[in-house]
């Protein structure tokens, strides 16, 4: 009797979880479906299937040869990567200081880092562009890579100062023992432990710096600097644009992060699960 | 001799250290302390970025407070928390269905997350498609009789806020879950065995049970998702109702974009309303830091 009951609980269980899924996915299928299509197809029957033998491949032809769509992938891959590569370098060396070195003033430093975390980018947005447009780096990639420095370090510091602690002392001594002096100490042993964390940043950036709209907005206004989310934004602001074509830029500009996250999303499942990042 | 060794070996460790954190010092001091002092600063002035820049007290706090959208948009943040509760009721739920791990569990969970990961341009584009007056919300409606319902969605605030609470919500459902379910994880299963031994139904047991012992990491949900809600959904604004039709669905960090891109740039009024958004986050974070140290002193 009671294994009828736990059956049929555990039917009802996955169907809801099914319908959930569903509900997440089905926006994502209807942009891409309807990116083949044409647009006086898509407006007869926007749920229907696009037709398999005339599929509509010029709305991607023209995001890719007129609105260069994958120079604006280009931009934002030079910034993504950047801001990853310095926010990876100094965390990871500003987190060993924290976790495992002695020194003056550190708790007071810490709280201070720690605690700019919550201090949204919009409030620092105008004196950043300000600052930024008297040394001329308003239309430079380095304008949104030094914000989006200031926007995440502390938070990859509180992660990975968190993670460095369990490092137990002893295997930092061995290595010292051994004559393995500052990097290393970070290279065959910081670096090897703390993996999983800075993992976790590494996808965790990408995936924010590859959506991110505010930021970049602001600060590159230079059509052939602009980020992809950047250019999208404003494609898809004309109302009377085509919106298969613009469809097909949306699929095309959500691939990169679908699939980091696709290969990696055990430790993005893991470490949100752990309360890291929002 | 071996003393003097330790204490130079501490001081290379304190030199080390120091080193260590200094480029961070240096970026934060410049791209955030330099920037939040210099908007405090510029608040109190009729700056517009160039040569203008006088003392001008607290006229932009009064021009804030009786002659601008101020209060719409206050009034719009608190109806998009309205999302708040939804995500976390829905998420807790998705969450312990999830704890159940019936077949394709992993895949499941992988799914719910998926909204995280789209940009909030995608989703904001395809909610807009979706409730436009053709779109195939209005088109499903009038296909089943229910065309008394189908209108201009975007069109006025009360239509356009729901559809903007919508979207939120379908967007932070993922990330709610997956924190509950992280908090979950630290719970021993022989609790929720006995519970459900005990006859305790579905609801019971999630509301009865597990959630008094996740109190803490709902109330985490709860406050990220609030801060979030103030500071990061510029993106979804502008990509559903561009805040619009006038300021009846922007919010404060809207209107600072917008008041940076105006002509006359009065900069020295938009640094007021950050710091007006400084000040609400700082009260909701401090707020919820000593709620939850008198939480634990109860405990």
């Amino acid at each position: 009797m009671s294994r009828i009951n736990t059956s049929l609980t555990r039917i009802v269980i996955f169907a809801t979880l099914l319908v959930l899924s569903v509900s997440n996915l089905y926006p994502l299928l209807f942009m891409l479906l309807n990116s083949f299509k044409s647009r006086a197809a898509y407006q007869t029957s926007p749920f229907g299937l696009p037709d398999l033998r005339q599929l509509a491949w010029g709305n991607y032809v023209t995001m890719i040869s007129q609105f260069k769509i994958l120079n604006l992938f280009k931009n934002t891959l030079i910034i993504s990567v950047f801001t990853i590569l310095f926010l990876l370098i100094f965390g990871i060396i500003a987190s060993y200081a924290f976790a495992k070195l002695n020194f003056m003033g550190k708790d007071i430093l810490y709280f201070l880092i720690i605690s700019s975390m919550f201090v949204p980018v919009q409030v620092t947005i105008i004196p950043i562009y300000m600052l930024f447009s008297r040394i001329h780096l308003v239309n430079t990639y380095w304008a949104v890579i030094l914000t989006y420095l200031g926007m995440f370090l502390s938070e990859t510091i509180l992660l990975m100062t968190s993670a460095f602690r369990g490092i137990p002392d002893e295997m930092i001594e061995a290595a010292e023992l051994d004559g393995a002096g500052y990097f290393d100490t970070l290279r065959y042993v910081i670096v090897p432990m703390g993996s999983p964390a800075i993992i976790l940043c590494l996808i965790y950036y990408f995936i924010v710096t590859w959506n991110d709209l505010f930021t970049p907005m602001i600060l590159l206004t230079d059509m052939d600097l602009r980020t992809v989310m950047v250019a999208l934004a404003s494609l898809i602001s004309r109302y009377s644009g085509d919106p298969t074509l613009q469809f097909a830029g949306l699929v095309l500009a959500a691939i990169p992060a679908i699939l980091v996250y696709a290969i990696f999303q055990n430790y993005i499942i893991k470490g949100i699960g752990e309360g890291s990042t929002r | 001799m071996k003393a003097f060794a330790g204490s130079n070996f501490r001081r290379t460790k304190a030199v080390q250290g120091i080193l260590s954190i200094l480029p961070t010092i240096v970026i934060l001091i410049f791209i955030r302390f330099y920037p939040i002092a210099e908007a405090i600063y510029r608040s109190f002035t009729d700056w517009n970025g160039l040569y203008r820049n006088n003392w001008i007290g607290l006229q932009n706090y009064i021009d804030i407070f009786t002659n601008s959208p101020f209060w719409t948009l206050l009034r719009n943040s608190f109806v998009l928390l309205i999302s708040v509760p939804l995500q976390i009721f829905i998420g807790l739920i998705v969450a312990v269905l999830l704890y159940e791990e019936v077949s394709g569990w992993r895949f499941f969970r992988a799914i719910v997350y998926v909204p995280q990961i789209i940009s909030a341009v995608i989703i904001g584009y395809l909610f807009r498609i979706a409730f436009g007056l053709d779109g195939p919300v209005n088109l499903v409606l009038r296909n089943i009789g229910l065309q008394f319902l189908a209108g201009e969605w975007l069109g006025n605030s009360a239509t356009a806020l729901f559809v903007l609470v919508f979207c939120l919500t379908w967007f932070s459902v993922g990330w709610q879950a997956i924190v509950i379910l992280g908090g979950m994880a630290k719970l021993s299963p022989s609790i929720l065995e006995s519970a459900s031994l005990d006859g305790a139904d579905f609801w019971q047991k999630t509301f009865l049970v597990i959630v008094p012992m996740i109190a803490r990491t709902i109330e985490y949900g709860a406050i990220m998702s609030i801060v979030w809600t103030f500071t990061g959904t510029f993106a979804f604004i502008y990509s559903v109702t561009y805040g619009g039709p006038g300021y009846e669905t922007s919010t404060i960090d809207y209107m600072i974009y917008t008041k940076f891109y105006q002509a006359s740039a009065n900069y020295g009024f938009a640094t007021a309303l950050a710091v007006i958004l400084l000040v609400i986050i700082l009260v909701l974070t401090f707020g919820e830091m000593t709620f939850t140290n008198k939480v634990s002193e109860w405990e």
